[in-house]
């Protein structure tokens, strides 16, 4: 692989950040258009409840009010990730299911406007039943969610490898734990936004979204309006983490909304509706028994998860299943178990995380560590010993083609002397390390690969076309640089378009972290293909052999007399004359196997690579109060290549914050059905001041198939941070945490029954 | 969440605040900072018909020394008394309390009558219209009765000031003047002791000054939060030690702050006894963030822990 980059690899300013830092990026509320409306939505303030009637008739009347829609101004066509978990109408005409359930939503002139009608909205319920624990749902007799879903288990994943129980009984040491984690919220900062416009049949829509060919494919299917006559178009996002990856009630509601009256509909959720009423993370219950050797070698795994899945299925069998995957990824299991149960609950509607599973990561490598200790062992000795190597396969049949691993886990705990600090902690502090590996993609059909194409234009300048997406984390800059480096034209002479279905072509979207290693190199090929002809013409007029051709700065050049040049816009301009101007297309598609199924089929190539990373938290305990201060936090991230240095460790910071920080501070608080900490004074997401000082090692292992030998920025970070905060306590006080958060009056009770104990 | 409509008024003296207040016959709330007001008129928990802004008013601003006291106007902003050198040579539990109180921006904004004069919270009751409809509401939001201790008639919302215990433990007066008059009384004496009404006022009477008694204290103010910076406080206890004699005044656990003495600083079995009878005392209730358990159990942790370090002189 050619390592003397120009650009990829070097710490560059993001092409977003000008815009962003002042204040110039649009966003979906900034948006106006003439005559467009205010929507407002009514919630269901039953968590449970039968539809009896709904009148709109009165909330019409209001003078300002343009449009009132419910579920019987929509097809009622049920929206699900696969066939068999389409349950979601969005809009009901039947029931609701949990507290803040869109309802019935109006459009009018102002907010004040859409106010008043909504309270002028008349829904008559006949409440039912509701169920808010997960064991008490599966129980015979309990209120049914949904019909179609025996005991309220919305899916089961069953995964069973070698034979669990024979290893149990051969294993020198046996321990099995129960571990709670709360849900988290996503807190994005820039909240639940849709602008919706209907003109001429066609239905435009801006909001931030993680992918939108799959929005406006379930979107065509719920409007029963063909797919080329719903255009999602390109929006800056204020984050997603996973919160925007699905179609959402308020894409439906806006856009019945728009078609009613005719007018272009703006619908922005408060802080406390995106917490009530947009996705929320799952709450999950692990079980984890563990069968090791003396030597520390990992014989069998047994594994019982249950996720809370809220009202509706959302991405049921992907959110039951990942957790497990990115632990199998990571280590080497010749025996292995694992049945996760995502049940239903009369709560909001859930979906994936970018810190997904923290209970069952974080459970893992605690339970790891203590058992380390009671065989005399090094837990860095454990991890390594079990830790998977490039060319070995995944208990479940992925072959690992690159693998950093060991690496991280090295540079991490040297710099951090963690091996004598964890064999002596003093009293009180720990230190505490947390593995994982992530797939770079994984199976989503024909939409797994993404396509781009490139056009050179007269002056020189490119652009490029693709449906790769940017949540916040500098997809957008990282195409730019890409091409950038192919083509030998600065970054600041390249103009993306991208993530409008009107224009760009399928692509996986920003989540299964796919931008990387599956966009960017269809960037990389398309790009290739359009210097191939560059690189043509210039050999010709330079009179040079091809190979001798370089691309930099505009420019092209002889590599053996770099004086001999001309820009590239005159070999463009040839090329326009000779009627074949300069575009390229490229495209990738991962090596997956797509025989591969969640449930029916849980085994083959999950992804086409992945990444691996180590974080270790050192942590502070105040004796008395029991909280928690967090001194240093070192993450090593195994990225393949960093294309940006400076954004992967940006990713890997936010990482730290957003699971690492956040497994002392963050989990949704609940009352029943109603949701306690719907805002960000009682939601904890830890603060400038909370946070410790950083150390964010990026690792290389130059995938192979990776662009630039590139893999993903940093998600092992979200996925390991809080595994090391556990582990860290774990080391501190000698007890492993039931559940997280480990907010103080929790570490409390560890204390406490630690001195119990002794005493 | 936009503000419902209301008429804005902007008071330039006192007086014209409290002819402003009876000329709109008691439908008023008067404005300070607009900190505490602005989110609870957002969710409803307020419906003002007009509003008094007392902002304007200069007299409120000044901070002067008075026959033996530190006469603070409660429109002074929480930044602005921080940096007093006044308070800062005599009254370190009013520093720390004032460094811990929400965010430096807050503070900026802020003021400490504002401050003094904040609404209890509740998990259940800081909530939107929206929220509450569907919650039911509770007692003290017109309900029967309490939807966190359940059959409950007694409120126990969290008065959650993180300065007012602190100027109890300094021994500070608080001057109103109200359509009735003047009157000053000490801080310790606006509590009702019912959450859903905390303050003893009289409608109308705006808070103009905050006294307290100008000697030099040792002192420490200790608060327990989830966060470094933002959070109320779970729990609060401020101490102030004047000639050997402790004043420790608990907040952030129920409607008011507790006040207790200790007759000698240094008799370590009566601070023991003072931090179990704080604790005993302190009623917690599954309204916060914590756990009731671990709350009551920090009151007693956190008044041992502020004695120790306002005999240490402040020192961590
Ligand atoms: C995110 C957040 C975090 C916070 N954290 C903390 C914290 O950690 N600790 C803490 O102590 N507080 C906290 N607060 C509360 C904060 O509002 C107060 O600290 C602030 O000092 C209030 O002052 P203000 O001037 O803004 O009051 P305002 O909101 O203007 O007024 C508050 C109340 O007092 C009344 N009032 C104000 N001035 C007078 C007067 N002169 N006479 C009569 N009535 C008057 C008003 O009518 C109103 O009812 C927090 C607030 C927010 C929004
Ligand atoms: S303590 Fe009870 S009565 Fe008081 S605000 Fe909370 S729920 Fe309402």
């Amino acid at each position: 692989m050619k390592d003397d980059l120009n650009i990829v690899g070097k710490r560059v300013v993001r092409s977003d950040s000008l815009a962003k830092v002042t204040g110039e990026a649009r966003y979906t509320a900034d948006l106006t258009f003439p005559g467009m409306l205010v929507a407002k939505v009514l919630r269901s303030p039953y968590p449970h409840a039968k539809i009896v009637g709904i009148d709109v008739s009165k909330a019409l009347k209001v003078p300002g009010v343009k449009a009132a829609v419910s579920g019987f101004d929509s097809y009622g066509v049920k929206w699900g990730v696969f066939r068999y978990t389409q349950d979601h109408a969005m809009l009901h005409t039947d029931k609701v299911r949990y507290i803040g359930e869109d309802v019935a939503a109006v459009a009018a002139v102002d907010e004040e406007t859409a106010m008043e009608a909504l309270s002028r909205i008349k829904v008559d319920y006949e409440p039912l039943p509701a169920v808010f624990d997960p064991f008490e749902s599966m129980k015979d007799g309990a209120p049914q969610i949904h019909e179609q879903y025996k005991n309220n288990i919305n899916i089961h994943i069953n995964i069973d490898v070698g034979e669990v129980d024979r290893a149990m009984e051969k294993a020198y040491l046996v321990r099995e734990d129960t571990f709670k984690a709360a849900g988290e919220a996503y807190a994005m900062m820039e909240p639940y936004a849709v602008v919706a416009s209907f003109k001429n049949g066609y239905l435009d829509l801006y909001m931030p979204n993680a992918g939108p060919h799959v929005r406006a494919k379930a979107l065509s299917n719920m409007l029963k309006l063909p797919l080329n006559r719903v255009r999602i178009r390109h929006i800056n996002s204020g984050g997603a983490f996973g919160g925007r990856s699905e179609v959402a009630p308020g894409d439906l509601v806006a856009s019945l909304l728009a078609i009613k009256s005719g007018r272009p509909v703006k619908l922005v959720l408060s802080r406390e509706e995106n917490a009530t009423s947009s996705r929320q993370v799952h709450d999950i219950i692990a079980t984890i028994k563990t069968g090791m050797k003396k030597d520390g070698t990992i014989l069998a795994k047994d594994y019982k998860v249950i996720y809370d899945g809220g009202a509706y299925s959302s991405t049921g069998p992907i959110a039951t299943s990942i957790p497990f995957y990115v632990y199998e990824e990571c280590y080497r299991f010749p025996n292995v178990r694992y049945n996760g149960y995502r049940v239903f609950t009369n709560k909001g509607i859930r979906g994936m995380y970018g810190c997904h599973g923290r209970a069952f990561l974080a459970g893992n490598e605690a339970q790891m560590d203590v058992m380390a200790k009671e065989l005399g062992l090094d837990p860095v000795d454990v991890r390594l010993k079990n830790g998977l190597k490039s060319g070995e396969m995944t208990a479940t049949k992925s072959k690992i083609t690159s693998c950093g691993l060991k690496e991280t886990i090295m540079t991490a705990s040297e710099k951090t002397n963690f091996r004598k600090r964890w064999a002596k902690p003093s009293r009180l502090k720990g230190v505490g390390m947390g593995c994982v590996a992530i797939m770079c993609g994984f199976p989503m059909g024909f939409r797994s690969g993404s396509s781009c194409y490139v056009k050179i234009n007269d002056d020189g300048q490119v652009t490029l076309v693709t449906g790769l997406v940017d949540n916040g984390q500098g997809n957008e800059s990282m195409v730019i640089q890409v091409a950038s480096e192919v083509l030998g034209v600065p970054m600041a002479d390249i103009n993306l378009v991208n993530a409008d279905t009107e224009v760009t072509n399928l692509d996986p979207g920003a989540y299964s972290q796919a931008a990387a290693f599956v966009g960017a190199n269809a960037v990389r090929v398309a790009c290739e293909n359009a210097r191939e002809k560059i690189v043509a013409i210039a050999a010709e007029k330079l009179k040079v052999k091809v190979k001798d051709v370089g691309l930099k700065d505009g420019s092209a050049y002889s590599l053996k007399n770099p004086d001999k040049k001309m820009p590239i816009s005159w070999v463009v301009r040839e090329a326009f004359f000779r009627g074949e101007p300069i575009t390229g297309t490229g495209s990738f598609f991962p090596n997956i196997d797509f025989e591969r199924e969640w449930v029916t089929r849980p085994w083959g190539q999950m992804a086409g690579t992945f990444s691996f990373g180590t974080s270790i938290a050192e942590v502070n305990i105040d004796g008395e109060t029991g909280k928690i201060t967090m001194p240093r936090f070192t993450s090593a991230h195994d990225c393949g290549r960093a294309i940006n240095p400076m954004a992967v460790e940006g990713q890997m910071e936010g990482s730290i914050q957003q699971a690492g920080v956040a497994a002392i501070t963050e989990g949704n608080l609940w009352d029943g059905g109603y949701l306690l900490n719907p805002n960000l004074l009682e939601y904890k997401v830890p603060l400038a001041c909370d946070m410790p000082d950083m150390d964010t090692i990026i690792v290389s292992s130059r995938d192979p198939a990776g662009p630039f030998g590139a893999k993903e920025g940093g998600l092992t970070v979200r996925m390991n941070a809080y595994s090391a905060v556990a582990c860290a306590v774990a080391n501190a006080t000698g007890e492993l945490f039931s559940e997280l958060p480990l907010t103080p009056d929790r570490v409390m009770k560890m204390l406490e029954r630690k001195k119990g104990v002794k005493g | 969440m936009i503000l419902p409509q209301f008429e804005y008024r902007r008071a330039r003296s006192v007086a014209d605040a409290v002819a402003l207040y009876k000329k709109e016959k008691g439908k008023a709330l008067y404005l300070a900072g607009g900190t505490d007001l602005i989110p609870l008129v957002k969710l409803r928990l307020q419906a003002p018909k007009a509003v008094i802004d007392l902002k304007g008013i200069e007299d409120l601003r000044i901070i002067a020394s008075r026959g033996g006291s530190l006469s603070v106007g409660a429109n002074v902003t929480l930044f602005d008394l921080k940096k007093d050198p006044v308070i800062a040579a005599h009254f370190p539990v009013l520093i720390e309390s004032l460094e811990a109180t929400a965010c430096e921006t807050l503070q900026m904004r802020g003021t400490l009558g504002g401050n003094i004069l904040q609404g209890t919270r509740c998990l259940e009751y800081n909530q939107s219209l929206e929220w509450r409809k569907a919650r039911g509401f509770c007692l003290k939001t017109g309900g029967k009765e309490c939807n966190v201790v359940r059959g409950a008639k007694t409120c126990f919302a969290n008065y959650c000031s993180d300065n007012a215990p602190s100027l109890i433990s300094l021994g500070a007066q608080l001057r109103f003047t109200g359509p009735g008059g003047e009157r000053t009384v000490k801080l310790e004496s606006l509590f009702t002791g019912d959450a859903r009404t905390p303050f003893a006022m009289e409608g109308g009477e705006v808070l103009t000054h905050i006294l307290i008694p100008l000697k030099k204290t040792k002192g420490a103010y200790e608060k327990l939060r989830v966060r470094e910076s933002m959070d109320y406080p779970l729990v609060g206890a401020a101490v102030s030690v004047i000639d050997g004699k402790a004043r420790v005044c608990v907040g952030g656990v129920g409607g008011a702050p507790r006040l207790y003495v200790i007759g000698d600083i240094r008799d370590a079995a009566a601070v023991r006894d003072v931090a179990e009878k704080a604790s005993a005392d302190a009623k917690p209730v599954a309204n916060a963030t914590v756990s009731p358990v671990y709350r009551k159990k920090m009151v007693g942790t956190l008044v041992k822990r502020a004695v120790r370090r306002a005999l240490a002189e402040g020192k961590r």
